[in-house]
């Protein structure tokens, strides 16, 4: 992907919230709609069409595992529900992530406890919304979504000076931006995309606290209330990969009350 | 993740009280041992000894229970949300749909079909959990009027044909000897439509449903709902009937529900004098759901 595009990108993402017109352009991006209720499936499939995305609907999880199976699957994204005949929601996106299939997924469900919505971000998701939804709302974050990959594919393409190199390594350990993987000694985890841009920018702005809100805004790109504590879970996982003793983290601070901060190389305390 | 931490406290309550029963039958052995020799007192002591571990018992059993109680209820608040907020996210969708996008009349035609059919739903399902409440308390009384049953299980059939979609064929009714019941129309009615729906939503593919009137004896009359579905295993014919109980196992787990529907049902038969029941085979061949009521003289 060219910088043009990442640039043009940018530009849709900068158009209005209303829903628009079909785009159009050439190679419409695929999304995989997996929702078992026929009339919401229809209207999604009404509307993403009309937005001008190639729209596929699979209505069981064993489906929609299906539709990834057969080697390189051709979605830029999914929307996902949870209580789904046979395997649910959760089960489906954790099992895609272990697979190594890390297609930015946004969690479509009525199930709106707090514990839900950790249990989705903790399975994998990458945006979580519940239903009723706002139809302006839900396509905003699904082009939010496909936006955030092509920058991340436009970055490991055209690397630009002032971002982050491919690499990024501290202590004993390596990011590598372009893989989605992170080493430590002689372990690789493999990230998934959001993990990966919560990493990106908390070294961005290493030694700077930042706060949940601020990560919010800048990695997830949303501005309402959402609960911020899913945040917190992103930082218990990443501290599994990279902190030798996860419960008393070296790099990956909690400053009480403001926020986190990222710090490649702690002083040694013993 | 909620509903195992609930298993290890059922587990956890359960040692509590054996723990405490050995403990008791430890102290009372010994103190046999040392006294032995008096008898009024060893009388006492194994009267108190029965108080205490019955009590333990009784303490552990209704925790349990209670416990239990509690799951049902969380189960029945998911599906009541996902059987609420469902049609509604379809209706809000197709809504703004309508506001934001040029349709044509087609389309248009289509999308309000749906959004009735939706509305339709959501009404059903309140009218389930409003029924419950009523049927619950005691103090509501049924609304007794002679009717013909026959009637009643004709219109319920042919209402449910066309909100199924269903040809004769697949929903057939053989009404037999007329009878009429001493009966509140509007709880006879759902009872019955609640048999029908559960009868085609747990048919599979091919909806295979006959109902039947039929006089049983001099004082009764039984509405018969046979099917060619998913069946029901021994261990459950019973429990179906129970406030909140949905059927366990992946097969059931596709199938939306409230758990309230045969509780419905089970509690109109209950308050008309009369009876229900389910008959089956076993898993994969079928069911048959009874609701036998009195004659009215």
């Amino acid at each position: 992907m060219s910088r043009d595009s990442a640039h043009n990108a940018a530009r849709r993402g900068a158009e209005s919230q209303r829903p628009s017109g079909a785009v159009a352009r050439a190679g419409r991006r695929a999304l995989l709609v997996v929702e078992d209720e026929r009339h919401l499936a229809d209207g999604l499939r009404f509307n993403l069409e009309a937005e001008g995305y190639q729209v596929q609907v699979a209505e069981t999880g064993e489906e929609a595992l299906e539709a990834f199976a057969g080697g390189a699957p051709s979605f830029d994204a999914m929307v996902l529900d949870v209580m789904l005949p046979g395997k649910d929601g959760f089960t489906v996106i954790s099992e895609l992530r272990q697979a190594g299939q890390f297609i930015p997924t946004l969690i479509l469900t009525a199930r709106g406890h707090p514990d839900d919505v950790l249990k989705g971000f903790a399975a994998g998701a990458d945006d979580y919304l519940t239903k009723p939804f706002d139809l302006a709302i839900l396509i905003a974050r699904i082009r939010g979504l496909l936006r955030r990959s092509e920058w991340v594919r436009s970055e490991a393409k055209a690397p630009l000076p002032q971002r982050p190199k491919d690499r990024f390594t501290f202590a004993d350990k390596t990011v590598d931006f372009n893989l989605l993987e992170l080493r430590v000694k002689d372990h690789v985890f493999p990230l998934t995309l959001m993990e990966m841009n919560v990493l990106r920018y908390l070294i961005q702005h290493e030694s700077e606290t930042v706060s949940r809100k601020k990560m919010l805004e800048q990695v997830w790109g949303l501005h309402e209330d959402t609960d911020t504590r899913a945040i917190d879970n992103f930082i218990v996982r990443l501290r599994r990969y990279l902190e030798d003793d996860p419960a008393r983290p070296r790099h990956l601070l909690t400053v009480r009350g403001l926020g986190y901060r990222f710090v490649a190389n702690p002083v040694k305390t013993d | 993740m909620v509903v195992v931490s609930r298993r290890k406290s059922v587990g956890l309550f359960i040692a509590l009280s054996v723990g405490l029963i050995s403990v008791i039958l430890l102290l009372y052995v010994g103190w046999v041992l040392l006294s032995w020799r008096t008898g009024v007192l060893l009388f006492l002591g194994i009267l108190l000894l029965a108080m205490l571990i019955s009590g333990v018992i009784l303490n552990t059993f209704f925790l349990v229970r209670e416990i239990r109680r509690n799951e049902q209820h969380d189960a029945f608040i998911n599906a009541v949300t996902h059987e609420l907020k469902t049609p509604i996210a379809s209706i809000r969708l197709y809504l703004q749909t309508l506001q934001t996008r040029p349709v044509d009349d087609a389309k248009r035609a289509e999308f309000y079909r749906t959004m009735v059919e939706d509305s339709d739903r959501l009404l059903a399902t309140v009218e389930q959990v409003l029924r419950t409440g009523r049927i619950g308390s005691a103090k509501g009384k049924p609304n007794l009027a002679r009717i013909d049953l026959g009637e009643v299980v004709e219109e319920c059939v042919t209402r449910a044909r066309t909100l199924y979609h269903l040809a004769p064929e697949a929903l057939a009714y053989t009404p037999g000897a007329g009878a009429s019941i001493l009966a509140d129309m509007d709880e006879v009615q759902a009872a019955i439509s609640n048999l029908i729906e559960n009868a085609v939503k747990y048919s599979g593919g091919q909806v295979r449903v006959t109902v039947e009137t039929a006089t049983v004896d001099e004082e009764h009359v039984a509405v018969r709902v046979h099917d060619h579905g998913t069946g029901i295993p021994k261990t459950e014919l019973k429990q179906i009937f129970k406030r909140f109980h949905r059927a366990p196992g992946p097969v059931a787990a596709r199938i939306p529900g409230t758990g309230l529907g045969l509780y419905i049902v089970r509690s109109v038969a209950k308050r008309h004098g009369g009876r229900a029941w389910a008959e089956s085979e076993g898993p994969g061949r079928g069911s048959t759901f009874v609701l036998q009521l009195p004659i009215a003289r």
